[in-house]
């Protein structure tokens, strides 16, 4: 375990008290009672972590978060990058389901939208979403927002998003190299396809 | 019908105060996300808890919480008589929407929005208190599923038999025709959640029966939390920490 981290060796219970306001700030897995604002409890089931504070920060309080056994799986939040595979490609915009949200893959699949305007950050009108994706690409996006009841809002719009991994359309249907921001070619046969690609730092 | 003797022991052996014999057992679905079984005296129940996951039904997407469903079923061997029972029944749908309202309070839905949290419950066997093993169930379900609460939420009921406040009836007190009250509270908060009863009860010993069923509640949820903090010890001991 790292050395800055203590971990105490008190389980704990949802609903016990953890803490107090005045000395602690409450992390993942506790919360506030909004009617007594001076107390911290528990949520999860767990041991109790304390992290002390980062040297830069102004609030000199530890942040206490309760390490569970289990984790519930992942879901996308706004700002966070995923890795989508794309399903379907419109004129206007592409659909893709979420696989991973950071490092973690979810349970179950999540719906994506990536609109015309979200593609990329120049001349978002004279996007062509045929050249910029496939059925069965894999991207790295951006969650703009919870987006409508159907799907999450996706973005690809900066360098290190957009097109991580493509199968090639030509008869080999090998994994393709990128060339350029705006090309990928086909090891074995040679053939040039468009698509946004991920610029991978 | 005598259910409490001049000596003050009731049919089954126990005193006016006397719960039953708590048994419970997490982790024994391994599909679900979360799950326990729970024993009070003879009723046997298991609670099975998937989610948090991705709606599946998008018109009841919820856009700022989760959405919680609850499906309780008995089995057709869980009484007397093997008796098939018809999935949407009076007594299973109101129960669903009882316990469902019952652990809405205490999950705390706003963390997980767009998403669908979903508790089954089967009763193995039932011997009268059914709808509280199931809370309870539900309970330690949710929390070996890692999903965030505000508190443990506990249940238990309480009758009034030959002028004695009882406490944890089993079927043949229940069916005796005196009141049942069924009480769910938030443990550490010591908030209720769920009151019920049925039949009529004058004011002051409805208070009386009441308060019975909340210390029941407190016994238990002493035990439900010694057999978390057992699990999570077992688990951690299992992975060499």
């Amino acid at each position: 375990m790292a050395g800055d981290e203590e971990r105490d060796d008190t389980i704990t219970t949802p609903g016990e008290v953890v803490g107090h306001f005045s000395s602690l700030i409450p992390g993942r897995g506790t919360y506030l009672c909004h009617k007594n604002h001076r107390d911290i409890y528990a949520s999860l089931t767990g041991h109790c972590k304390i992290t002390p504070p980062s040297p830069t920060s102004t609030d000199k309080r530890s942040t206490i978060e309760i390490v569970g056994h289990k984790s519930h799986g992942a879901i996308p939040e706004t700002g966070s990058i995923v890795i989508a595979r794309v399903t379907k490609v419109m004129s206007k915009m592409a659909s893709a389901d979420i696989m991973c949200v950071g490092a973690k893959s979810v349970k179950e699949k999540f719906s994506g939208t990536i609109r015309q305007q979200d593609v990329r950050a120049t001349e978002i009108d004279k996007v062509d979403m045929y050249a910029s994706f496939h059925p069965g690409d894999i991207v790295r996006a951006l969650v703009l927002s919870l987006g409508d009841s159907r799907a999450y809002f996706l973005s690809t719009a900066k360098n290190e998003l957009g097109v991580v991994s493509a199968q090639s359309t030509s008869g080999s249907g090998d994994t393709m190299v990128p060339i350029s921001w705006t090309e990928m070619q086909c090891p074995t046969t040679g053939q040039v396809e468009q698509r946004k690609v991920a610029k991978v730092v | 019908m005598e259910f409490v003797n001049l000596q003050g022991i009731r049919l089954d052996g126990r005193r006016p105060k006397e719960l039953r014999q708590l048994c419970a057992e997490i982790g024994v679905v391994s599909k679900a996300d979360g799950s326990a079984a729970f024993e009070m005296g003879n009723t046997r129940v298991i609670a099975a808890v998937f989610g948090p996951r991705a709606v599946q039904n998008r018109s009841q997407k919820i856009a700022n919480r989760a959405l919680v469903r609850c499906e309780y079923s008995m089995a057709k061997f869980s009484t007397g008589d093997r008796v098939r029972r018809p999935k949407g029944d009076r007594r299973s749908m109101e129960i669903s929407l009882v316990i469902r309202q019952t652990m809405e309070a205490c999950i705390m839905t706003q963390l997980m929005p767009n998403s669908q949290i979903d508790i089954c419950l089967q009763v193995l066997q039932a011997d009268g208190g059914t709808r509280s093993a199931c809370i309870n169930a539900a309970t330690l379900a949710l929390a070996d599923a890692g999903i965030p609460m505000c508190d443990i939420v506990v249940s238990c009921s309480a009758g009034y038999l030959n002028t004695t406040p009882l406490l944890d009836l089993n079927y043949i007190e229940d069916s005796g025709g005196g009141p049942d009250v069924t009480v769910g509270i938030l443990a550490k908060m010591n908030k209720v959640t769920l009151l019920q009863m049925d039949n009529k009860l004058p004011f002051d010993t409805f208070e009386k029966v009441m308060q019975l069923a909340i210390d029941g509640c407190e016994a238990i949820s002493k035990y439900i939390r010694e057999v978390l903090l057992e699990n999570t010890k077992q688990l951690e001991y299992r992975r060499g920490l």
